[in-house]
């Protein structure tokens, strides 16, 4: 398995020799070696840890299929590990990857462009190169977009202000030099949103790792979480962290608090929540509700809440046949929407579709997942679970999962944030293949 | 299910020693389960369980002591697991047999590294 094209020329050159495939003798030369033979196009539209999952997962399923992956930039930075940017852990190269391995080891063709249409019933995905893409099956990894309608005064436009830094990238880098430009004794404001959005954890590791800095840099800053919600992922973890670390550094403000932001004026920075309160920031990040990229849209996958229901063993879209969806834009609960999930769902969906292109059922789909969270440097935490598809639904494993113990020891700590760089560097291998 | 992926796992090594059986299909389905079955694995351990560093490898190691190791997190308290005791418990004891079986039988070539 850990070398697929030579499992190819085995495999192919057997069939060349035997005759006893059940298709015609043309179709089952070695068809990539002649050119115009293969096992089926799938294009796959978007290279974050789905998308990259895939067209890796599905060459490795059968080289014989060929494999596109649409992804208009040449260098991806991971959502993950971006709050560690930062916090000062890190530089933004270290959570860069490219597509070269997916090229060159797994034999994908990679298009850097922008999928800008598609027509489901002719098969097709048109480009922002003018090009045109015909497939057999289509899979979707559109990742979130923000819903720049959601908050009263919060738009693209005001997200150059107060960044979301919630798609890495140029919104990271955004952020990381409005907290470093600002004076110490400032506050610095996480607008949260309400669920479901993407990484679940995610602003709350974002509140220790700009706490971690203000602690080193400016201590006498402070990070005020205003939330849309009353309870939020690895909640008593998290706040113990805080404590246990910044002290009164975090401040948390929940729905029933007043913690819900409805309207941002980002010139200002200043936010207003439900009831009329005004909080001024030094430092603004708003997190902006989210739907699916707006391609899935295109594609008629999406329904009335934006995100994109789907069929529980393949992921395929309930609405639309041959275009299969994977990561965040899907509804997948209990599964979260993180990059894992998306990873995870991905395999899953190269199985199927590698399955059907051969006449075969789909695999029993297992899925897993593991998000950690950095409270400190040397303060991991973290949550898994484990999900089958039980009377139809995507359902957790009883007793399975959960969240790292409440009373652990510092040395447990300290472990699960050496894990945490570990399943960092296993995931993005096992995605991208390649560090930048 | 877990026997019908230990039996799978059989079939699929049978297969590889005897390699004219392959040419029935052009897609290894018994594989593919296997793969679809390990695949969680990988983020954490990496592709076929190789990634070398603070998270142990996988490919290669005896059955018996990967087995002895995914049975231990899942039934007892106090194996020093951070995360896999939490982990194992959503797994068939058979399940994680045949996981077991699976990563021993990969080679476990230490090339990926961050």
């Amino acid at each position: 398995m850990s070398q697929p094209w030579n499992r190819l020329s085995r495999r192919q050159l057997l069939k060349g020799l035997g005759g006893a495939s059940a298709l015609p003798l043309l179709g089952a030369m070695p068809s990539l070696a002649i050119g115009g033979q293969h096992a089926g196009h799938v294009v796959v539209v978007g290279g974050g840890f789905g998308g990259a999952t895939a067209a890796k997962y599905l060459k490795r399923a059968n080289p014989a299929i060929k494999v596109t992956l649409v992804e208009p930039a040449e260098v991806f930075y991971t959502c993950p590990f971006s709050n560690l940017f930062l916090g000062g852990l890190r530089d933004m190269r270290s959570i860069a990857h490219n597509y070269d391995e997916l090229r060159q080891r797994y034999g994908v063709d990679v298009i850097h462009a922008l999928a800008e249409d598609i027509d489901a019933d002719a098969h097709k995905v048109r480009l922002s190169t003018g090009d045109t893409l015909r497939y057999d099956r289509l899979v979707l990894s559109p990742g979130v977009d923000m819903r720049w309608d959601a908050l009263d005064g919060y738009d693209e436009a005001a997200a150059e202000k107060a960044p979301h830094a919630w798609k890495a990238g140029h919104q990271t880098t955004l952020l990381k030099q409005q907290l470093e430009a600002m004076e110490d004794g400032g506050t610095f404001i996480i607008v949260a949103p309400d669920n479901p959005y993407r990484c679940p954890p995610g602003p709350y590791e974002r509140a220790g790792m700009v706490a971690h800095y203000f602690k080193e840099h400016k201590p006498n800053s402070k990070v005020l979480i205003l939330d849309a919600k009353d309870n939020f992922s690895k909640q008593g973890l998290f706040t113990a962290g805080w404590q246990r670390l910044y002290g009164d550094r975090i401040e948390w403000v929940g729905l029933s608090n007043d913690g819900r932001v409805t309207r941002v004026d980002a010139d200002n920075l200043e936010v207003e929540t439900e009831f009329g309160t005004r909080h001024r920031a030094d430092v603004l990040n708003v997190i902006p509700p989210q739907k699916a990229g707006w391609i899935a849209d295109r594609a008629g996958v999406t329904d009335s809440s934006g995100w994109v229901p789907v069929k529980p063993d393949t992921f395929e879209s309930q609405q639309v046949s041959d275009i299969y969806v994977v990561g965040d834009a899907t509804v997948a609960a209990p599964m979260p929407k993180s990059g894992f999930c998306a990873n995870a769902q991905a395999k899953v969906v190269a199985a199927a579709i590698a399955s059907s292109l051969e006449q075969q059922p789909a695999p029993t789909a297992y899925w897993a997942n593991t998000c950690y969270s950095l409270v400190g440097p040397n303060y991991g935490i973290s949550v898994a679970g484990v999900y089958r598809v039980t009377d139809g639904a995507i359902a957790e494993v009883p007793g399975a999962g959960g969240v790292s113990p409440a009373d652990a020891p510092d040395t447990v700590r300290a472990l699960e944030a050496e894990y945490a760089v570990g399943w960092y560097n296993a995931i993005c291998q096992d995605t991208w293949g390649t560090q930048v | 299910m877990g026997m019908h992926l230990r039996a799978c796992f059989a079939l699929a090594v049978a297969l590889g020693a005897a390699n004219s059986a392959i040419a029935e299909t052009r897609l290894d389905t018994d594989a593919l389960q296997l793969e679809v079955l390990a695949g969680s694995c990988a983020n954490c351990h990496g592709t076929d369980g190789r990634m070398v560093g603070a998270v142990p490898a996988l490919a290669g190691r005896s059955a018996e002591q990967l087995e002895a190791r995914l049975l231990a997190f899942k039934h007892e308290e106090n194996t020093g697991a951070t995360i896999m005791d939490r982990i194992a418990k959503g797994y068939t004891d058979e399940e994680l047999a045949t996981l077991a079986d699976y990563f021993s039988h990969l080679p476990a070539t230490a090339e990926l590294t961050p």
